[in-house]
């Protein structure tokens, strides 16, 4: 025991010792050079957010998105590699799984693979800014699709589906299929997601309107079928009259839904987002009202475009930002619906 | 006659066996350089090195705890809540709300604040493990998610991002821990991981404490009895796993430029998998830090060589998965042989 205490006594003066370097230490010198450095590093950064990249030197480009096993990623990835194949590029698929970490590994192995673009569907909107940057040095371009990141001028392309417009768009219709009254409840997605606020508010802009709504329960089921199937059964205890469900996205809807159904609730009307196949599988059905599509699949063949554009022409001669609009699926316009991708 | 080509033809083999972990990452390189063109360079081999360091780094604590036969499932949680504090303290500092004041440190204080608390829930699990009984399995997965917990609590779930610091604050230089040696190839996190490996494996060979942790994992009873403080060391195994993961926050973070509570998910398993890999006994008495971080680039090299080929993620579960078990069947295989020769050679002198 004693040789544990002499242990901690130790960490403790070397913790002591170093946070009082902090304040010894000389400011003015330290200041003064990083300032000089902050100037230049700033230079360099505007010089290279004009400068062309010209591509790792390879013929391949690379796909990182997160799981496969969510078939809206499988579609991205699947669509965007089919389209760079047809221009005659090598493709390289690779997941992330949500982890930055693995991300930026990823991004690594693009880098010393020589790749001449990467396709990325990112890890998160702060952390994925350093390795987008890490290849942006490598002279590689980098085109986000689905989700943006927290940085312009970074990577060349950031093209998103509009959730706003989108959301807006699929509340329009379930107002009118609610005949604009009645109580519903709302599962919202993962707090930390933005495209969770976006969903929820571009919703209740719509609904707001109309006097007739009457929000009883609104809660929190991270996007997971599992929490939303709990979270529906809970709300049917202390509320059994109500008649309608908006969800953040698709997988939540289908666990409502099925929650609603062992009840016997089968004429409550459900909104998601998204379009997966499951959810179509429902409104066909008649079960679900209607969903949003987010155009994951034309998303992905943009982007690839883009990159091939940028990488012969040197520009896409397109805004880095661009939105993408969602289409509202309903009843009538289910069947033009195939694993995410919507055909006229 | 016939006795002792037997034993020749037994040595010859046990080579091949020993050595099995460094013949098939050879194996493995020369594969993966046929396979991937851009794959047998400086470059790609450091980017493997400085993959490889993150969990290597987690192995090699996690190498002490298993030979004192226990296991540390907190690593990877620990890493990320090392990293979130290491993040909070750059951007948001300390506030003390007695004095009302915010203080900021500088980068080597933080960096030495996260190791720091990084080895005190070693310690905590130590503690938990030795003084209450608690089978360390149970006691590191509560750590774990009581850990994973705090780092969410930490930031309400959000992301620490921009730590280049405040120049202001004096706190800036963070990168340096992810990016390389200045005007060299070679990643700062590749020399962290030598170095913690290196001081590992002499203290693990030629100290008392190293033979401590041997005797322990041997057979725990026997070591106590023979006066070691079994406690003692137990503990500060669980404190070195612990340290190390606050060290792979530091690097993990520094990366990215941005603490994500969600860092280091699963990173335990890889490390577990580099020790065993290595020749690391799950029942205990046996490892060494050499035989864990070639398990460790065996790992890497699969990891960053499947993706250079282009293999889907399904088939790189599939393979590592593999790989792992195809290694402790040989490991049992190298047992049965090292006893039967232990064995005729008794039989010999007798």
């Amino acid at each position: 025991m004693k040789g544990l205490k002499k242990v901690l006594a130790c960490g403790l003066i070397i913790s002591m010792v170093a946070v009082m370097s902090v304040g010894c230490g000389s400011k003015s010198d330290d200041a003064k050079e990083e300032t000089k450095e902050e100037t230049k590093t700033e230079e360099t950064k505007e010089e290279s957010s004009n400068e062309v990249l010209k591509g790792g030197g390879s013929n391949i480009i690379y796909i990182i998105t997160p799981s496969h096993s969510n078939p809206f990623f499988k579609t991205e990835a699947v669509q965007a590699e089919a389209k760079a194949k047809e221009l005659g590029y090598e493709v390289k698929s690779a997941s992330h799984d949500d982890d930055a970490t693995k991300q930026s590994e990823l991004f690594d192995n693009a880098i010393a693979d020589k790749a001449a673009a990467i396709i990325c569907d990112n890890a998160g909107a702060d952390a994925t800014v350093e390795a987008v940057q890490k290849a942006r040095e490598a002279g590689i371009p980098t085109f986000l699709i689905d989700r943006e990141i927290n940085a312009e001028g970074v990577a060349i392309s950031q093209i998103v589906a509009n959730n706003y417009q989108g959301a807006k768009a699929i509340a329009e219709k379930w107002v009118e299929e609610m005949g604009e009254e009645g109580e519903y409840a709302e599962l919202l997605g993962k707090e930390s997601d933005t495209n969770a606020g976006v969903r929820s508010s571009a919703f209740h802009e719509v609904i707001d309107q109309y006097d007739g709504f009457k929000m009883v329960a609104q809660q929190a089921a991270n996007w997971e079928q599992t929490e939303a199937y709990e979270k529906m059964e809970t709300i049917i205890q202390s509320n059994p009259e109500i008649k309608g469900v908006i969800c953040g996205n698709d997988t939540m809807a289908v666990g409502a839904q099925a929650a609603l159904e062992a009840h016997g609730m089968t004429d409550v009307k459900i909104i998601g987002v998204d379009g997966s196949d499951e959810a179509a599988d429902l409104i066909r059905a008649g079960k679900m009202t209607g969903t949003a599509l987010q155009q994951c699949a034309l998303i992905a063949e943009m982007a690839v475009e883009q990159a091939d554009q940028y990488l012969k022409k040197g520009s896409t001669g397109l805004e880095e930002k661009q939105l993408v609009d969602c289409v509202a699926i309903t009843k009538d316009n289910v069947d033009k619906l195939k694993t995410f991708v919507y055909s006229e | 006659m016939s006795s002792k080509q037997k034993t020749s033809n037994g040595s010859w083999k046990m080579t091949l066996l020993k050595g099995r972990t460094f013949i098939v990452l050879i194996i493995l390189l020369i594969f993966f350089s046929f396979k991937a063109n851009n794959f047998l360079s400086v470059s790609t081999l450091m980017i493997v090195a400085k993959h490889v360091a993150l969990y290597g780094i987690l192995a090699i604590g996690m190498t002490y705890v298993i030979i004192t036969s226990g296991i540390d499932l907190s690593v990877g949680a620990v890493v990320g809540l090392t990293g979130m504090i290491a993040g909070g303290l750059i951007n948001e500092g300390l506030t003390l709300k007695v004095f009302g004041v915010t203080l900021y440190f500088n980068v080597v204080a933080i960096v030495i604040i996260s190791a720091i608390i990084g080895a005190i829930i070693g310690l905590i699990n130590g503690f938990i493990i030795t003084k209450f009984n608690v089978a360390p399995f149970i006691a590191t997965l509560g750590m774990m998610y009581v850990a994973r917990g705090l780092a969410n609590i930490r930031s309400g779930g959000a992301t620490f991002s921009n730590l280049s610091g405040n120049k202001a604050l004096g706190n800036t230089g963070f990168e340096i821990f992810g990016r390389n040696i200045p005007g060299t190839p070679i990643p700062v996190g590749v020399i962290i991981m030598v170095i913690i490996a290196i001081i590992a494996a002499v203290v693990l060979k030629k100290t008392p404490f190293g033979w401590h942790v041997f005797a322990i994992g041997g057979n725990e009873k026997a070591a106590g009895l023979s006066g070691i403080k079994v406690n003692k060391v137990k503990m500060l195994v669980y404190a070195f796993s612990g340290f190390c993961s606050g060290i792979v926050g530091i690097i993990a973070t520094s990366q990215l430029v941005a603490a994500h509570p969600r860092t280091g998910e699963s990173w335990e398993m890889n490390a577990i998998a580099a020790a065993v890999l290595g020749g690391t006994s799950m029942s205990g008495g046996i490892g060494t830090i050499g035989g864990t971080i070639v398990g460790a680039f065996v790992i890497g090299v699969i990891n960053d060589g499947m993706v250079m080929c282009g293999v889907s993620e399904f088939w790189q579960m599939v393979i590592k998965g593999l790989v792992i078990v195809l290694a402790v069947i040989i490991d049992q295989f190298q047992r049965n042989l090292q006893a039967k020769m232990a064995l005729q050679a008794r039989n010999e002198n007798k």
